[in-house]
């Protein structure tokens, strides 16, 4: 039985049961080529739900605050490993209720970075398709196909997985995919060390280049699934105008400055961010940079463990505080 | 007016030409992303990818425009001990100078594609005036200063749908001059004077009838990979009588509420105005708003009439397909389908057309128990 049958299973009796109003999962998009997130209220639906590597979006997103609809639902939904640890981050915060969710983890061995296709060629994708375990076929509009091995195509955050698995589910999908040894090795921290070599002059010029093109569409706030502020974010405020609604190189840093501390020890790095930034902005540089210190000053990893609190919310004598 | 070709190498020259005399806006490839920026000499013009991210908007209406500067000041008159009505006058008083700025440069857009050109002739009416509104000074200044030279759409995408809204792949609304690309080259219709003006490039040759038949075709052939997904006909009325339909909830359940759909659209042109002030220097610029924006409506009471993510939801298509056509006599969208393409959970406009364009059971516009509650 595949992963895909077994959501399609666990979301049939969810439903039937009315164990949740509706379930969230993943489906087809416009074309092959896409995959969005799906979402279900009758158990005759669920032959749409699917599972491949295309399924990138963190479908915690929409279970944080005023997203469900109505406000009250019970919800079903799927969670990778990366997006269980932002599902734990909100447990953490008692932002989300347990009770109302029913939550079916997905083993993952890695999510294609559908960019990366779209870098291959001038033309539109049409279909991706997994034929194998490992391999991506991708034909265009006009009927051109190429062949990629999985792991040249992965996202990047994929390259530094610790948790395949979710930590916390009440159904998987399968059989777990292997874990990599966490007692004996640190995270890697790798994909940020050319941003950590340069002199603070050079950080502040990279920063304010990476964030000059940002439009401030407010996308990697509202699809993080641990931004809850929603409608009252700082970064809108303009009574008092904290922030500049004005877009440029210093106001958008400032804006996005704001995003990284505001979570601050509760970001996973899923990568969503990232993913929904419309002028491809790498976000995560911030968030990973911020995610190495705290690992490096509290050994803390966020979103892993139920009956732990976010870092800043405990104030701990021993803690320590840097040199 | 005679059709011309250019030479796939006279590229270059031409735009040289142009940059003489105007900046040049073209599309251009930067780290994988393909944006309208200045051209300059060594730029390559990106044309194999149909749309730039976002559509040239921004150079006609940019996204942060300041337009008054002003500075306080405490004037202190010279004291004069004659008589009374001098004393009075020599009380310090404030003062405010203002200057205004309208910056408004000759400018030429190549590249953009007739979906785009036809986004600002949407925006005209919001902004010209139209049936008596506002005449926006700011728009129209670079409105009248800009020249928009398109090109034939040869390979549109599967998420255009032109067609569906009375457009196409080589649609001559609001283009000065189109190209078409050929073999070795491009052919050149001029549109209308600017058109003509900006074709004055000696490098031009006459083109050939083989050339002009071949741009024909061409034409005629990308028509024909353009979807219509949906009529026109009804969806005004059906938008109307939809408003309270339960399906802008099932709709919106994937949206994300942010703004991409709106910043990345060449006919969104909301905006919300800002003072900034530093001490006693300020200014005063608007920037693009959205209408998923949660202070969009917020009113100063603090209630918000758009309290959910569904009614945002709404608003953008009814503002487009409903609103806008009945007061401005025209659509306020052209088809392009960038917001399908980059809308972080590829929200589709063509399904939300086809679902609540269309007419609704009366069954399923029972208002849900969410609905008004604040969020």
């Amino acid at each position: 039985m595949s992963r895909q049958d077994h959501i399609r299973e666990f979301a049939a009796k969810a439903l039937a049961d009315g164990r949740v109003d509706y379930f969230i999962g993943w489906k087809k998009g416009h074309n092959a080529s896409e995959v969005i997130p799906a979402f279900v209220k009758d158990p005759a639906d669920v032959e749409q739900l699917i599972w491949n590597p295309l399924c990138h979006h963190n479908l915690v997103t929409f279970i944080k605050r005023n997203m469900p609809d109505p406000v009250d639902a019970k919800i079903g939904l799927c969670v990778k490993g990366c997006d269980s640890r932002t599902l734990v981050s909100l447990l953490q915060e008692e932002l989300v209720d347990k009770e109302k969710l029913y939550v079916v983890g997905v083993p993952c061995d890695g999510v294609v970075d559908r960019r990366k296709l779209e870098k291959e060629f001038a033309d539109e994708l049409v279909d991706v398709a997994f034929p194998e375990k490992g391999k991506v076929v991708v034909t265009t509009r006009k009927g051109e196909t190429k062949e990629f091995a999985q792991a040249e195509v992965l996202l990047d955050a994929c390259s530094h997985c610790r948790y395949p698995n979710a930590v916390y589910a009440d159904d998987v999908a399968g059989p777990l995919e292997t874990e990599p040894d966490r007692e004996g090795t640190k995270p890697d921290w790798s994909d940020i060390a050319d941003y950590e070599n340069l002199s603070d002059d050079e950080k502040q010029a990279t920063l304010e280049k990476v964030y000059s093109t940002c439009v401030r569409c407010f996308a990697c706030i509202h699809v993080c699934p641990v931004c809850v502020c929603w409608d009252k974010c700082v970064n809108r405020s303009r009574q008092p105008e904290l922030v500049a609604q004005k877009v440029g190189a210093k106001e958008n840093l400032l804006f996005q400055m704001i995003h990284m501390f505001h979570v601050a020890g509760r970001c996973t790095s899923c990568g969503a961010c990232d993913r929904a930034c419309p002028v491809e902005i790498p976000l995560h540089l911030l968030h990973r940079k911020m995610n190495k210190e705290i690992y490096d000053m509290f050994g803390f990893e966020p979103g892993t463990k139920l009956d732990e609190k976010p870092v800043f919310q405990l104030f701990d004598l021993n803690d320590q505080f840097g040199d | 007016m005679a059709i011309k070709f250019l030479k796939q190498d006279q590229l270059p020259a031409f735009l040289g030409y142009l940059a003489e005399k105007a900046r040049v806006v073209a599309p251009v490839k930067t780290d994988g992303v393909v944006q309208f920026e200045p051209w300059t000499a060594g730029k390559d013009v990106e044309l194999d990818v149909l749309l730039a991210k976002q559509s040239p908007k921004e150079w006609v209406f940019p996204q942060t425009e300041t337009y008054l500067k002003f500075q306080y000041s405490t004037v202190v008159p010279e004291q004069s001990d004659e008589g009374e009505d001098a004393a009075e006058g020599a009380v310090p008083h404030e003062m405010i100078e203002v200057e205004s700025l309208n910056e408004a440069p000759t400018q030429v857009i190549f590249g953009l594609r007739p979906c785009d050109a036809r986004g600002f002739v949407q925006m005209d009416q919001v902004f010209g005036g139209y049936g008596g509104f506002y005449f926006d000074p700011l728009y129209n200044a670079r409105r009248a200063a800009t020249t928009l030279l398109a090109v034939t759409c040869r390979d549109p995408r599967s998420t255009c749908f032109c067609a569906a809204l009375d457009g196409g792949p080589a649609g001559t609304e609001g283009v000065d001059a189109l190209f078409t690309q050929v073999d070795g080259g491009f052919t050149a219709e001029p549109l209308t004077e600017k058109g003509e003006t900006a074709l004055g490039f000696s490098g031009f040759a006459d083109a050939t009838d083989a050339q002009t038949s071949q741009a024909d075709s061409v034409k005629s052939e990308a028509v024909t990979k353009v979807d219509a997904p949906f009529t026109l006909e009804g969806i005004r009325d059906n938008l109307h009588d939809n408003i309270e339909d339960k399906g802008w909830h099932d709709l919106c359940m994937r949206c994300i509420s942010c703004g991409t759909c709106t910043y990345v659209c060449p006919s969104c042109y909301c905006f919300s105005i800002n003072d900034e002030l530093v001490e006693a220097k300020g200014e005063r610029y608007r920037v693009w708003d959205n209408c998923f924006n949660p202070l969009y409506t917020e009113e100063t009471s603090g209630h918000n009439p758009r309290a959910q993510k569904s009614n945002r939801f709404r608003n953008r298509f009814s503002h487009k397909f409903w609103y806008y056509p009945d007061k401005y006599d025209s659509l306020l969208c052209s088809g392009c389908g960038r917001c399908i393409m980059h809308c972080p959970t590829r929200i589709d406009i063509r399904e939300v057309l086809q679902v609540m364009g269309s007419p609704r059971a009366a069954a399923s516009g029972e208002p849900t128990e969410a609905e008004g509650k604040e969020a």
